[in-house]
C-alpha cells in the first residue's frame, strides 16, 4: 500500500484512523477465532484501503471450502463446492447457511439446531452434497493468531506515531512561546 | 476493542464446552452401550448478536458400537437401530443400548441401575437361558424347555430428540415421536445378539485428538482476549501521555 498523504488531513487524524483500522482487524480475527468450531462458518479476511479519510479496514468473506468431517449421523450434510442450504426461520424469512447439522422432527421436516426448517438446497453447478458429513469452519487458527498479533502491533505503532506527532506539536508551541 | 474482547471470550467459552463434552465421552468410553456426544456451535450473528459464537446444543451420536462376546449369562446387544425398554421402580420406561443384565430375585432381568428389562421373566428353577434372534426367551429347566417371554426392541422416528438422562439411559419426548416396538431379527431391522455386549462408540484416540484441538483453539482465543486487553491499555494510556 503506497502511503499517499492527502491534503486536508493532519497527522493525528491519520494515526487515529490507523488505530481504528487495527481495531477492526482485531475484531475480524477474534470473530474468526471464536468460530473455529462453528460448522459451515466462513472466515472474513481483513482488506485495507486508503482514502481521504485515512486508513480503513473491512472484512471480506472468504468462501473457501471447509474441511469435511465424518460424523456418522445420516442426516448431516455437507456441500462440496458452491451453494447453501436454504432455511426458513420461525418468522417466515428464509436464510442461507452452510451448516448442515439437521435432525428430523416428528413431522418429517429437517431442522437445524436453531429450529430452522430446510426448504431446499441451492447448489452451484458442479457442486454436490455428501450425507453423513459436516463441513468444518474454514478458519485457520494459526493464521488468525498471526492476524491478532499483527493487529496489536499495528495498533501500537499507530499509537506511537500519534504520540510523537502530539509531542512535536507540543514542543513547537512551547518554542513559539519562547520567542514572544 | 470491546467487541473483539467479547468475541474472543465466547470462543474460549465454546472450547471449554467442547472439552466438557469430550471429557464426558472419555469418562464413559468403557461403559457398554454408551453413545458419545458432540457439541455444535453457531455464529452468534444468526441469533441477533454481533461477533462471537454460541453453543447450539449437544448431539448424541447414535452410531453403532462394536459388539463383543462377553461372559455375562444374560448379556444382550443390539445390532442396528433401537433400544432396550427398561422400567423403573416408579413405573416410567427408559430406553438404553446397554444390555448388561442380571437376574433379579423376582426373575426379571435388571440392569446396573435396578431397572427391569420389559418382556422376560426367568423361572426360579432355570438352569440356563437362551435368547433367540427373534427375541424369544427360553429357559432350560429340570422339566424341560420353557418359553418365558419375548424381548422387543423400541424404535423412534427421531431418536435425536430423546432426552438423555445421563449415562446410557434415554427418555421419550414429544419430539422423538411415539415408541414403536419391533421384533428383532426381521429383514432390514435390528438384530438381537445374545451373549454379547455393545461397546461404547467413543474411540479414545479420536477423543484425545479432540481434546488437543480444543486446547489449542482455547489458547488461540485467549491470545485474542490478551491482544484486545493490551490494545485497551494502550488506548487508555493515550489520554495520560
Amino acid at each position: 500500500m503506497a502511503a499517499v498523504y492527502h491534503a486536508g488531513m493532519d497527522g493525528i487524524a491519520w494515526a487515529a484512523s490507523a488505530m481504528s483500522a487495527a481495531q477492526t482487524r482485531l475484531e475480524i480475527a477474534a470473530q474468526n477465532l471464536a468460530n473455529g468450531s462453528t460448522d459451515g462458518f466462513r472466515r472474513s479476511v481483513a482488506r485495507g484501503s486508503l482514502d481521504t479519510r485515512g486508513v480503513s479496514v473491512e472484512g471480506v468473506r472468504d468462501n473457501g471450502q471447509g474441511a469435511l468431517r465424518r460424523t456418522g449421523r445420516a442426516l448431516d450434510r455437507a456441500i462440496v463446492g458452491g451453494g447453501a442450504f436454504v432455511l426458513r426461520r420461525a418468522d417466515g424469512h428464509t436464510v442461507r447457511s452452510r451448516s448442515g447439522a439437521f435432525t428430523r422432527d416428528r413431522f418429517g421436516t429437517l431442522r437445524d439446531d436453531l429450529g430452522r426448517a430446510l426448504v431446499r438446497m441451492s447448489l452451484a453447478p458442479g457442486s454436490y452434497v455428501r450425507s453423513g458429513f459436516l463441513e468444518s469452519s474454514n478458519v485457520d487458527a494459526v493464521g488468525e493468531m498471526v492476524n491478532v498479533l499483527e493487529a496489536e502491533r499495528s495498533f501500537e505503532t499507530a499509537q506511537k506515531v500519534l504520540t510523537a506527532i502530539d509531542q512535536s506539536a507540543q514542543r513547537a508551541s512551547s518554542k513559539m512561546s519562547e520567542f514572544k | 476493542m470491546n467487541r473483539a474482547l467479547y468475541a474472543a471470550a465466547t470462543g474460549m467459552a465454546a472450547q471449554q464446552k467442547n472439552l466438557e463434552i469430550v471429557a464426558d465421552n472419555l469418562a464413559n468410553s468403557d461403559v457398554a452401550g454408551f453413545k458419545g456426544a458432540a457439541e455444535t456451535f453457531t455464529d452468534i450473528a444468526t441469533r441477533g448478536g454481533t461477533l462471537g459464537t454460541a453453543p447450539a446444543g449437544a448431539h448424541v451420536m447414535f452410531t453403532q458400537g462394536k459388539l463383543e462376546r462377553s461372559g455375562g449369562p444374560f448379556d444382550l446387544a443390539i445390532q442396528g437401530a433401537g433400544f432396550f425398554a427398561v422400567a423403573g421402580a416408579a413405573g416410567g420406561v427408559a430406553f438404553t443400548r446397554n444390555g448388561e443384565f442380571s437376574r433379579a430375585p423376582d426373575g426379571t432381568l435388571q440392569n446396573a441401575q435396578g431397572r427391569r428389562l420389559i418382556g422376560a421373566r426367568i423361572p426360579a428353577d432355570a438352569v440356563s437361558v437362551n435368547v433367540a434372534a427373534d427375541g424369544t426367551v427360553t429357559a432350560q429347566t429340570a422339566a424341560g424347555e420353557k418359553r418365558c417371554g419375548r424381548i422387543r426392541i423400541a424404535e423412534f422416528s427421531s431418536p435425536e430428540y430423546l432426552e438423555s438422562a445421563g449415562g446410557t439411559l434415554f427418555f421419550q419426548t414429544k419430539a422423538s415421536g411415539k415408541t414403536r416396538y419391533v421384533d428383532p431379527g426381521k429383514r432390514g431391522g435390528p438384530e438381537l445378539k445374545f451373549g454379547m455386549l455393545e461397546r461404547s462408540n467413543v474411540t479414545i484416540v479420536e477423543a484425545m485428538m479432540q481434546i488437543l484441538a480444543a486446547q489449542r483453539a482455547y489458547e488461540a482465543n485467549a491470545k485474542g482476549v490478551q491482544a484486545a486487553d493490551e490494545m485497551l491499555r494502550i488506548a487508555d494510556n493515550l489520554s495520560r501521555d
